[in-house]
C-alpha cells in the first residue's frame, strides 16, 4: 500500500521551499512561436454509417517525441486524419522553434479513402541507432525507415506490417530479449473496413463486455528487418476494443509485462513469462472492469521501487467510473488508489503521463480530458435512450443515434496532479497554465531545450496542438540520461535506472511509448531537488547486466553507454 | 457479523410471523444463519410464494439475495412473482431487486438497472397510490444525474409522498421525505426550498445528522455531500423494515 507513514525527507523539504518560491506559472504556451503551424482534422467518412461514425472517431491526433536525426534535441512528429490532411514531422532548432522537414522527410501522406492516421511510434527496428517511425492507422499502418540523412523509406510490406489491423496504439519492446525491438499493436475496429463497411455490425456488441473488436497483435522482429505475426505463440487471444498499450517491468525479474487498456469491457494484464510467451493474469492482478480504459502510463509514483500504472476512465455527471491509479503491490496484484490519491476524477480521460514537472524527485501526473467539444445539445441522451431499449442490437451501428452537432463530455479541462511526497496529488493545472479545454488526447512529455525542465505537448482533436514550455523559476536541480544499448537493444528500451538522493531511490526506465496517443522522450530524467551531485546511478540493461555509473555531476544531460562503465557528457 | 445479525433478525422477523408462509420463512433464516445460501434463498422464495404481497418477505429475501450477491436470481423470482400477483408491494420489490444490483453493476448497466427499477415503481404507483410508492419512486428518479431532467419529476413524487404522510401519524421513515425531497429541490435550483424542508424535517427529527448535515453546508461541500449520497455506486439501503414494522404494528 501507499507509504502513508513515510517521512519527510529532506528532498522533499527542500523542494516544498523550491516550491513556494515562485507562485507565477510554471508553463507557457507556446505553440505558435515555435513554429508549430499543425491542424489535427477528424476523418469525414462518406459511408451509410457516416453521421454515426463521426463521433465514435473523434481520434487519430497523436504526438510521437524523439530525436529521429540524432543531434541531441528532441524532435516531433504529429498526425492529422483527415482524408488529405498531412502528417508532420518538425525537426528541433534547439532553441525552442522548430522546423517543417515533413515534405523532405517522406512521410507526410498517410491519409487516404482507406487509411486514416492514429498514432505513431518511432522505434529503432533494424538496431542501427537511428529511430524509425511506424505510423498507426485505422486501415493498414506503415513503417518507415530512418536513411540518417532527413529521409524516410516506406519499409512497410517488406517488414511484413501491411495487414489491415484497424490499429490505434503501438508500443515496442524487447519481449524475448534477443536484443531487437519486437511490435506491440493495438486495434480498435474489428478487421473490417471502416471506411466502407459491408456490413453494419462492426461496432461494439456491449458497452461493457465487448470482445468484438480488434485486439492485439504481437509482432517479433525476427532481426533481419522483417516481423512475424506471433499473437497467439505469446498468448494474445484476446479481442477487445484495445484503446491503448503500456509495458514495464512490473515484477522486476528483468522482463516486460504489458498492461492492454479497452474501452467497452475488461482491461488486462498479461504477465512475461521469459520464453518468448505471456499469461494473462489479469483477474489476480487488476480484477474484471467494466469500464473504458483509454490510457495506460507506468512510473512509480511512490518511490518504493515498483512501477505503478495510471490508467484513465469516463467520469462524468452520468457515468462515474474514475480513473485507475494501480498501485503496485510487489506481488503482480495492484490496488487502485485513484481516490485516495484524488486522481480518478478527470472527465473523459485520454492520454496521462507521469513526469517531473518540478525536479522534486516525486513523479507529478498530467492528464488531458474531453471526448467532443462541440454544440450545446448532449449526446449523451440520445446514447441513453439507445442503451435502455430493450433488446437493441449495440453491434449493429444503425442502431446508434447520429451525434450531429452535439457534445459529449466536452469542453474538460486538463489537469496537472503535483505528487506530494507518494501519498497523494493536488491539480495545479490552472496556476501553471495548462488547463486547456481543447479535447486532447496524446501527450509528449520532453526537455525541448535541454534546461533541465520538462516541457509538454499536447495532441488535440479537431485542433492545433499546445506545445508548452516549461519555464519554473524555482524548479529543484536535475540529472538526466541518454542510455545506449550495445548487447541490449540500441535505444536501451526496457532500461531501469535507479539512484538515490537525500534518502531516497528513484526509479525511472526506457519505455517503448507508453501512453495514449503519444510518445515522451526516451532519455531519463530525475528531479534532484536541492543535490547537485548523485553519487551514482545503477542501470539495469534490457538483458539484465546491471552496471553502476558515477559519482556524477548534476544539472547536465550524460550518456551511458551499456558496459563502457563511464558515463559521458551527452555530446562527447 | 452483518450477516450473522442480519440471520438473527430474520429468524426473530419470522417468529413473529404468523401467515401462510411463516414455517418457510423461519426455515430459510436459518439456513441462511447455517451458511446454505441456496436453501435458505429457495425457502424464502417459498414463503413469498405462500405470500406474495408480503412486504416484509420480500425485503428480507432481497438483503438476503444481496447478502449472498443472488442479484439475478432476485430480480428472476420477482419477475415471476409479479406475473402471478401483481400488486404494489411486488412491484416495489421486483425494482428494487434490480435496485440492489446497481453497485455490483458496470456504469452502463446501472443505467439500465435503474430504469427499468423506474419502470417497476411506476407500475406501483398504479396499482397503490401510497407514500411508500410515491417516495420510492421519487428517491429513485433522485438518483439520475441533472442532463437527464428527471430531478423536476422525483419533486412532483416527492411532495406527493410529503402530502400523504401528512395525513399519517409521525412515523420514523417520514424523515426520508424530508431528506429527499429537500434534495429535490437542490437538484432543481430551488435551494431556499431545500433548507426549508430539511429544517422542517429537523424540527420533526431533531436527531437526524444527514438533515443537520445538510443544513450545516453550503455551495460545494454541501453539493459533494448530496452527490456522494446519490451516488450509484454506493449501495442503497434497500431495507423497507421501518416501514413493514410500522404497518405490521397498526
Amino acid at each position: 500500500m501507499i507509504r502513508y507513514a513515510k517521512s519527510i525527507s529532506g528532498l522533499l523539504l527542500s523542494a516544498l521551499a523550491l516550491y513556494a518560491a515562485a507562485d507565477g506559472p510554471w508553463f507557457k504556451d507556446v505553440t505558435e512561436a515555435a513554429g508549430i503551424r499543425h491542424r489535427h482534422t477528424k476523418r469525414e467518412f462518406d459511408n451509410p454509417y457516416a453521421d454515426i461514425m463521426q463521433g465514435y472517431t473523434a481520434l487519430g491526433a497523436a504526438v510521437a517525441v524523439a530525436d529521429f536525426d540524432g543531434d541531441g534535441y528532441d524532435d516531433l512528429f504529429l498526425t492529422d486524419s483527415g482524408v488529405e490532411g498531412k502528417n508532420r514531422l518538425y525537426r528541433n532548432e534547439g532553441d525552442f522553434t522548430f522546423r517543417d522537414v515533413s515534405s523532405r522527410a517522406g512521410i507526410a501522406d498517410s491519409n487516404d479513402e482507406r487509411n486514416a492516421s492514429a498514432d505513431a511510434l518511432w522505434f529503432d527496428y533494424d538496431n542501427d541507432g537511428r529511430v524509425d517511425l511506424f505510423v498507426v492507422r485505422f486501415g493498414a499502418s506503415q513503417l518507415f525507415r530512418n536513411l540518417g540523412d532527413g529521409r524516410f523509406r516506406d519499409v512497410t510490406h517488406e517488414a511484413g506490417l501491411d495487414r489491415r489491423r484497424n490499429a490505434i496504439t503501438a508500443v515496442a519492446f524487447d519481449y524475448d530479449r534477443d536484443s531487437d525491438l519486437d511490435l506491440f499493436v493495438g486495434s480498435y475496429f474489428q478487421d473490417v473496413d471502416v471506411f466502407s463497411p459491408d456490413t453494419p455490425r462492426f461496432f461494439p456488441e456491449s458497452f461493457e463486455t465487448a470482445e468484438n473488436g480488434g485486439g492485439v497483435a504481437v509482432y517479433r522482429n525476427n532481426g533481419h528487418g522483417r516481423f512475424d505475426d506471433v499473437s497467439r505463440e505469446a498468448g494474445f487471444a484476446i479481442s477487445g476494443w484495445t484503446l491503448d498499450l503500456g509495458h514495464a517491468d512490473a515484477d522486476n525479474d528483468g522482463d516486460e509485462d504489458l498492461y492492454v487498456a479497452a474501452d467497452f469491457g475488461a482491461d488486462s494484464f498479461f504477465v512475461n513469462n521469459g520464453d518468448g510467451t505471456f499469461t494473462n493474469r489479469t483477474e489476480k492482478a487488476i480484477g474484471i472492469d467494466t469500464k473504458k480504459g483509454m490510457n495506460i502510463d507506468w512510473g512509480d509514483y511512490d518511490n518504493d521501487g515498483l512501477l505503478d500504472a495510471f490508467v484513465t476512465n469516463i467520469t462524468d455527471e452520468y457515468m462515474r467510473e474514475g480513473n485507475f491509479l494501480w498501485h503496485n503491490n510487489g506481488d503482480l496484484t495492484f490496488t487502485d488508489v485513484a481516490r485516495e490519491t484524488e486522481t480518478d476524477r478527470t472527465g473523459w480521460g485520454w492520454g496521462g503521463k507521469f513526469f517531473d514537472y518540478d525536479n522534486d524527485g516525486w513523479l507529478d501526473l498530467f492528464t488531458v480530458n474531453g471526448w467532443v467539444s462541440a454544440g450545446e445539445g448532449n449526446y449523451v441522451v440520445d446514447i441513453f435512450a439507445m442503451i435502455t431499449t430493450p433488446g437493441v442490437d449495440f453491434a449493429d451501428a444503425r442502431n446508434w443515434p447520429p451525434m450531429g452537432t452535439k457534445s459529449l463530455s466536452g469542453y474538460q479541462r486538463s489537469r496537472l496532479f503535483r505528487n506530494l511526497d507518494g501519498t497523494g496529488f493536488r491539480d495545479e493545472a490552472a496556476r501553471h497554465g495548462v488547463d486547456s479545454i481543447a479535447d486532447g488526447r496524446g501527450i509528449g512529455v520532453a526537455d525541448f531545450d535541454n534546461d533541465g525542465r520538462l516541457d509538454l505537448i499536447v495532441a488535440n482533436a479537431d485542433a492545433e496542438p499546445e506545445l508548452y514550455r516549461n519555464e519554473a523559476p524555482a524548479a529543484g536541480h536535475w540529472i538526466a540520461f541518454s542510455l545506449e544499448g550495445t548487447t541490449s537493444n540500441r535505444t536501451a528500451v526496457g532500461a531501469q535506472a535507479r539512484l538515490t538522493v537525500n534518502g531516497e531511490t528513484l526509479l525511472r526506465f526506457v519505455d517503448g511509448g507508453n501512453s495514449f496517443a503519444g510518445q515522451s522522450s526516451r532519455r531519463l530524467h530525475f528531479g534532484l531537488g536541492e543535490a547537485t551531485t548523485v553519487d551514482n546511478v545503477e542501470v539495469r540493461w534490457p538483458l539484465g547486466t546491471r552496471e553502476r555509473f558515477g559519482p556524477l555531476k548534476g544539472d547536465r544531460i550524460h550518456k551511458l553507454v551499456e558496459g563502457s562503465g563511464k558515463a559521458k557528457r551527452k555530446d562527447e | 457479523m452483518i450477516g450473522l445479525a442480519l440471520t438473527a433478525v430474520l429468524c426473530l422477523a419470522a417468529a413473529a410471523a404468523a401467515g401462510p408462509g411463516a414455517e418457510a420463512f423461519e426455515s430459510g433464516g436459518k439456513l441462511l444463519a447455517a451458511g446454505d445460501a441456496e436453501g435458505a434463498l429457495a425457502a424464502m422464495e417459498e414463503a413469498l410464494q405462500a405470500e406474495p404481497d408480503s412486504l416484509r418477505f420480500g425485503s428480507e429475501y432481497r438483503q438476503a439475495a444481496i447478502q449472498v450477491e443472488a442479484y439475478d436470481r432476485s430480480i428472476a423470482f420477482f419477475e415471476k412473482l409479479v406475473d402471478v400477483h401483481p400488486s404494489a408491494n411486488t412491484h416495489l420489490n421486483h425494482g428494487f431487486a434490480y435496485v440492489d444490483k446497481i453497485p455490483a453493476a458496470g456504469a452502463i448497466t446501472q443505467i439500465i438497472l435503474a430504469n427499468t427499477a423506474l419502470n417497476h415503481f411506476a407500475k406501483a404507483i398504479e396499482s397503490e397510490e401510497a407514500w411508500r410508492t410515491y417516495f420510492t419512486r421519487g428517491a429513485s428518479l433522485l438518483f439520475w444525474p441533472k442532463i437527464f431532467e428527471r430531478a423536476p419529476l422525483a419533486v412532483a413524487d416527492l411532495e406527493e409522498a410529503m402530502r400523504l404522510q401528512g395525513k399519517d401519524p409521525v412515523r420514523s421513515y417520514h424523515v426520508r421525505t424530508y431528506i429527499s425531497l429537500g434534495d429535490g429541490y437542490w437538484k432543481t435550483n430551488q435551494i431556499e426550498k431545500a433548507r426549508t424542508t430539511w429544517q422542517q424535517g429537523l424540527d420533526a427529527f431533531p436527531d437526524e445528522e444527514r438533515l443537520g448535515k445538510r443544513l450545516a453546508l453550503e455551495g460545494n461541500p454541501l453539493a459533494a455531500y448530496i452527490e456522494e449520497a446519490l451516488d450509484p455506486n454506493t449501495r442503497v439501503d434497500t431495507d423497507l423494515r421501518e416501514i413493514w414494522e410500522a404497518e405490521e404494528s397498526e
